[in-house]
C-alpha cells in the first residue's frame, strides 16, 4: 500500500477510536508542556543572569573580613568587618590591608566601604534604611551604579547623599527630588544624585558615614572595593590579592580571615547552579514524557488486539506485512505529534502566564523564553516517542497470522 | 482442457494442542481448474475449514504442496503470498467480515489500495462492481447502516474489484434469510457464468451445494467424495 494510503487509514483509525486517542494524546501533552515551560523558564533565568552579568562590572572586586568556610551558594560575601571567627578574636579589614593592596601593580582603583542602619526622615516620615559610606575621591569611578538625575559625589563634597531611585521616588509619601534635605540620625543631608534603577541605598562620603554610625571606628572598614586593570587576568589578580594579604594578616590558607569576591564570579556561580536546576526539573518533566509514552504504547496494544480481526480481514485481502506495521506506527506517531503541538501550544501559555505569575521576581526578569530549538526539540521528541511506543505493538500487529486474526472475535 | 488454477498434493494439516498432535487434514489432494465452480461440503469438523484456509492460501501446509498459479505457497516470502493472494484470490465471508468504520465504498476501494492502484482507475473500478452487485445507490454507508445482503453484497464487490481469477466463499449464505441467500447464490452463478470467476464454497448445506458444479465432500481430513 502507497504511504499516503497508509496515512489516510492510520488517521481514520484514530478518528474512529476518539476517546482513547485524546486519552493517550494528553498524556503526551502533559509531558512535552512541562519540558517545554521548564525549558521556557530556563532559558529566561539564563538570560535574565547574562544581561545583569553584563552590568556587573566583571572587573570589580569586594574584599572583605571573615570567611565562610562552606562557601554558600549565593555567597556575595557580606561579612561585615567586625565578624568574628570560631577563635573569639575579632577580625577587621583595616588600613595595613589598604596599604598592601595599593602596592598591587595589577588593581587600577582602591574604594572603600562601611555599612550600617540609620534612621532617615523627610518632611515628618521616616524609616530605617541601610547606609554606605565611600570613599567619595574614586567611588564614582569604580560603582556600576548610574546617575539618574544630579551628580555622582565629589571629592569637596561633605553633607551630601546620593539615593536610589526607589527611595527617592516612593519610599516616603512625597519623592525627594535634588537639592533636597533628608535627616539622617539627626542631620541634614542635601541630596545631589538620584540613582538609576530599583534601589533605597543611601551612598555619602566615607567621612561623614564614621560620624553618622556610631559603632564604627576610623580606620576599619566594613569592604574594601577594588577594580583590577586587566580583566582577561582576573584569576590571577585573586590569586595575588590573596597572598599579599595572608602574608599581611599572618593568616594561612587553612585560616584566611578574609573573602575576596566577584560579582562575575558569583553570576557564573549561580548561572551554574541554575543549570542544574533546569537539568534536574528537566528529568522530572521527562518522566512524565516517558509515562506518556508508556500510554500511546499501552494504546497501541489495545488498539491492536481490538483490531484483531480486521488486521486479519486486511491481510485476507492482500495486505503486506509492512502495510499493517506501517498503519498502526503511523497511528502512533499521528498521536505523538498531535499530542507534541499541543503540548507545545499548552507549554508556551503556561510559560507564559508563569512569567506574569512570578511577577519581578531577581532570575525571573528575563521573563520566559519559548525558542524554536525547544519547540522542535519536543515536537521531534513526541514523534521519537510515538515510534517507540508504537513499535512493539504495531509489530505484533503485522505478525499476526491472518487464519488465526480472522479466527478472533 | 482447462488450466490447474490451484493444484493441492496430498496435503496435511496437523494443529498441535498441547502435547497433542491433531491431525485436521489427512493427504488431501484436488485440483481447481479455471472456471471450476467447486463446493467443499462436509459437516462440522469434518476439516473443510481448514481445507478453506488452505485453498485461500491464509495458511500454510504441515505437509504436502500446494501450487497456485505456479507458486508453491510454502516457498513464497509472507508479504508475497499476501500479494499473490490480493491479487489472485477473492474472499466473502459467512460474516461479510466489512470493515465497520470504512463505507461500502470505502470497503471496496480497500484491496485496490492495498495492491497500489492509482486513485483514479481505483474509484472506477470501486464504483463500476457495486454497480455489478447492484448497489451503487449506497455507496456511502456504512455496513451498520446495510442490511445483511446488502452487506453481503459489497462484501461480493470488494472481493471481485481486484478482478481475481478464484472467489473463495465461506458459507456465503450463512447468516443471510432464504431469499437474500437465493439472491446472493444468483449472483455468483452470474458471476461464474457470466464472467468467468473460477469459484470455491465452502458449505455444510446441501441445497446450497447443489448450485455448485462439482462437488468435494471431506470426512475426517478426508476426501470421500469428488466427482471432478
Amino acid at each position: 500500500m502507497k504511504f499516503r494510503k497508509c496515512f489516510k487509514h492510520a488517521l481514520n483509525m484514530v478518528l474512529h477510536s476518539k476517546l482513547r486517542s485524546w486519552l493517550t494524546i494528553i498524556g503526551i501533552i502533559i509531558g512535552v508542556a512541562a519540558v517545554i515551560a521548564i525549558v521556557s523558564i530556563g532559558e529566561g533565568m539564563q538570560q535574565s543572569i547574562e544581561q545583569q552579568m553584563g552590568s556587573l562590572g566583571g572587573d570589580i572586586l569586594t574584599i572583605s573580613a571573615g570567611y565562610s568556610r562552606g562557601g554558600s551558594m549565593f555567597g556575595r560575601g557580606r561579612m561585615r568587618g567586625g565578624s568574628t571567627q570560631a577563635t573569639g578574636k575579632e577580625v577587621i579589614m583595616g588600613r595595613a590591608d589598604l596599604q598592601a593592596l595599593k602596592g598591587l601593580a595589577d588593581i587600577a582603583l582602591i574604594d572603600i566601604n562601611i555599612r550600617g542602619q540609620v534612621d532617615i526622615s523627610y518632611q515628618g516620615k521616616s524609616g530605617s534604611l541601610s547606609l554606605t559610606g565611600v570613599d567619595q575621591k574614586v567611588w564614582a569611578d569604580i560603582t556600576t551604579e548610574e546617575i539618574k538625575e544630579g551628580r555622582m559625589l565629589g571629592s569637596a563634597d561633605q553633607n551630601v547623599v546620593i539615593i536610589g531611585g526607589t527611595l527617592a521616588d516612593s519610599f516616603f509619601s512625597k519623592p525627594v527630588g535634588i537639592n533636597k534635605m533628608l535627616t539622617i540620625q539627626n542631620k541634614a543631608f542635601r541630596v545631589v544624585g538620584i540613582l538609576d534603577g530599583n534601589s533605597r541605598n543611601i551612598y555619602m562620603p566615607l567621612q561623614m558615614a564614621y560620624q553618622i554610625l556610631e559603632n564604627k571606628q576610623n580606620g576599619i572598614y566594613d569592604s574594601i572595593i577594588v577594580k583590577v586593570k586587566d580583566e582577561e587576568r582576573l584569576d590571577n589578580t585573586i590569586a595575588k590579592i590573596e597572598s599579599k594579604l595572608m602574608l599581611v594578616r599572618h593568616v594561612t590558607e587553612k585560616k584566611k580571615d578574609f573573602t575576596i569576591s566577584s560579582s562575575k564570579k558569583i553570576m557564573e556561580t549561580r548561572s551554574e547552579m541554575m543549570g542544574s536546576i533546569n537539568a534536574f526539573l528537566l528529568a522530572i518533566a521527562a518522566v512524565s514524557l516517558i509515562v506518556g509514552a508508556v500510554g500511546i504504547a499501552n494504546t497501541m496494544f489495545t488498539s491492536v488486539l481490538e483490531k484483531t480481526k480486521e488486521i486479519g480481514i486486511m491481510k485476507a485481502i492482500g495486505a503486506r506485512n509492512k502495510d499493517i506495521l506501517t498503519i498502526f506506527l503511523m497511528n502512533s506517531i499521528i498521536i505523538g505529534l498531535v499530542g507534541g503541538l499541543l503540548g507545545v501550544l499548552l507549554g508556551t501559555i503556561l510559560s507564559e502566564s508563569m512569567a506574569a505569575l512570578i511577577g519581578d521576581v531577581r532570575f525571573m526578569r528575563g521573563g520566559t523564553i519559548v525558542t524554536l530549538n525547544s519547540v522542535l526539540m519536543a515536537l521531534s521528541v513526541s514523534v521519537t516517542v510515538g515510534i517507540l511506543a508504537g513499535f512493539i505493538p504495531a509489530r505484533k500487529a503485522s505478525k499476526l497470522k491472518p487464519v488465526d486474526a480472522l479466527r478472533h472475535d | 482442457m482447462k488450466p490447474v488454477l490451484l493444484d493441492l498434493e496430498n496435503v496435511w494439516k496437523i494443529y498441535q494442542m498441547g502435547e497433542v498432535e491433531v491431525p485436521a487434514l489427512k493427504g488431501v489432494s484436488v485440483q481447481i481448474k479455471k472456471g471450476d465452480f467447486v463446493a467443499i461440503i462436509g459437516s462440522s469438523g469434518s476439516g473443510k475449514s481448514t481445507l478453506l484456509n488452505l485453498v485461500g492460501c491464509l495458511d500454510i501446509p504441515t505437509k504436502g504442496k500446494i501450487v497456485l498459479k505456479n507458486n508453491d505457497i510454502s516457498k513464497l516470502s509472507e508479504s508475497d503470498l499476501a500479494s499473490l493472494r490480493g491479487k489472485t484470490i477473492g474472499f466473502i465471508f459467512q460474516q461479510y467480515n466489512l470493515l465497520p468504520n470504512m463505507t461500502a465504498f470505502q470497503n471496496v476501494l480497500l484491496p485496490l489500495e492495498l495492491q497500489e492502484m492509482s486513485d483514479h482507475d481505483a474509484r472506477k473500478q470501486a464504483e463500476k462492481v457495486l454497480k455489478l452487485v447492484g448497489l451503487d445507490t449506497h455507496m456511502r454507508h456504512l455496513p451498520s447502516q446495510l442490511s445483511g445482503g446488502q452487506q453481503q453484497r459489497v462484501s461480493i464487490a470488494r472481493c471481485l474489484a481486484a478482478n481475481p481469477e478464484i472467489i473463495l466463499a465461506d458459507e456465503p449464505t450463512g447468516a443471510l434469510d432464504s431469499i437474500t441467500g437465493k439472491e446472493v447464490m444468483e449472483l455468483l452463478e452470474k458471476l461464474w457464468k457470466e464472467e468467468g470467476k473460477t469459484i470455491i464454497m465452502v458449505t455444510h448445506d446441501l441445497h446450497l451445494a447443489s448450485y455448485a458444479y462439482d462437488k468435494i465432500e471431506l470426512k475426517d481430513g478426508k476426501v470421500v467424495e469428488n466427482n471432478k
